[in-house]
């Protein structure tokens, strides 16, 4: 049920992270999904595939690993330097949780 | 295609986590002790509150945060018991608080006036376990007519519970319901919290319930909290 909010952080963590690597296309996310985070990994997937559809983010494949505990960690991106983000990047919607 | 690989290894809870520690240091600072109530719509958590500003809101200085999805009902309902602050959040769709809206919410109450910060959290049994609101203590209420199997439905509610409250204990003579099975459920999923049978209609129970309260602010107003809050 509160995947969209979890769906929006992992924005921001991006957003975060594309500021840094200006406008170079994101690729692939991975996330680590603890399996005690009270995560519905299909229902993550789906918000993510949805969100991940919009500039900047725009073409990025989303992969999720279970794994023990209960953190949920955006573990590593890959990023295409050859191509450019799209067109209006830089985000700055998913300021907050709001579900 | 020039595919790199970069690794972030960041908490997607890290914000929220960071924004809650700053609630936790300024309520903390102001000895005010902060209490996040969950449990699933209609478990009562409004009424328990009603009664508790009617039976001590005369002793205890207590501001309230409500969350409720739509409407500001249960802070209406509220603000009718006490002069004091009650601040609603409509949280639009969102299926609980978090700690960004917490901050906001506090901008408006003055914190140095208050012995008690009670956030009424949106009826939930599962998202709001996720979010750590800056609180002291987590009060994890269960009506009885919900049925005994509620903690290990939803144990991650329970687990994380310095305080269960087993509420509207006057409807009992109507129910089927084994409310030594309930406990021993709550027990289950979490030994270490405390268990209060309470009723906010005939008032059985309360005076616990206010002596928890009693407790949790001496002990925010002390060097070392008394009650064993986890956070």
């Amino acid at each position: 049920m509160h995947e969209l909010s979890l769906a929006m952080e992992v924005c921001r963590v991006l957003e975060g992270q594309l500021s840094i690597t200006q406008q170079t296309q994101l690729v692939t996310v991975s996330l680590e999904v603890g399996t005690d985070a009270t995560v519905e990994i299909a229902n993550l997937q789906f918000c993510l595939d949805a969100l991940l559809s919009q500039p900047p983010f725009r073409g990025a494949t989303v992969r999720l690993t279970p794994v023990a505990g209960e953190d949920l960690r955006v573990a590593y991106l890959e990023l295409d330097d050859e191509r450019t983000a799209p067109v209006g990047a830089g985000g700055g919607e998913y300021g907050g949780p709001t579900d | 295609m020039a595919v790199r690989r970069i690794d972030v290894r960041e908490r997607v809870m890290a914000r929220n986590d960071e924004l809650a520690a700053g609630v936790r240091r300024r309520v903390d600072a102001a000895g005010v002790a902060a209490l996040n109530l969950v449990s699933s719509p209609g478990a009562g958590k409004t009424t328990l509150l009603e009664r508790t500003l009617d039976d001590r809101g005369a002793t205890l200085r207590m501001a309230i945060v409500t969350g409720d999805v739509q409407t500001a009902n249960d802070a209406d309902r509220l603000a009718a018991h006490t002069d004091q602050l009650v601040q609603a959040v409509v949280t639009n769709g969102g299926c609980h608080l978090d700690a960004l809206q917490v901050t906001n919410a506090i901008e408006a109450i003055s914190l140095d006036a208050l012995d008690l910060l009670i956030l009424e959290n949106v009826g939930n049994l599962v998202c709001p376990a996720a979010w750590d609101l800056g609180e002291r203590f987590r009060v994890t209420l269960c009506s009885v007519t919900e049925g005994e199997d509620k903690p290990l439905k939803y144990p991650k509610a329970f687990a994380q519970a310095d305080l269960v409250l087993l509420t509207k204990i006057d409807l009992l003579p109507h129910l089927r319901l084994n409310l030594g099975a309930l406990e021993a459920n709550v027990r289950a999923v979490n030994p270490h919290a405390k268990i209060l049978r309470v009723s906010a209609e005939s008032g059985e129970g309360m005076d616990a319930w206010y002596g928890y309260l009693d407790r949790a602010v001496r002990g925010a107003r002390g060097a070392t909290a008394v009650l064993g809050g986890s956070r």
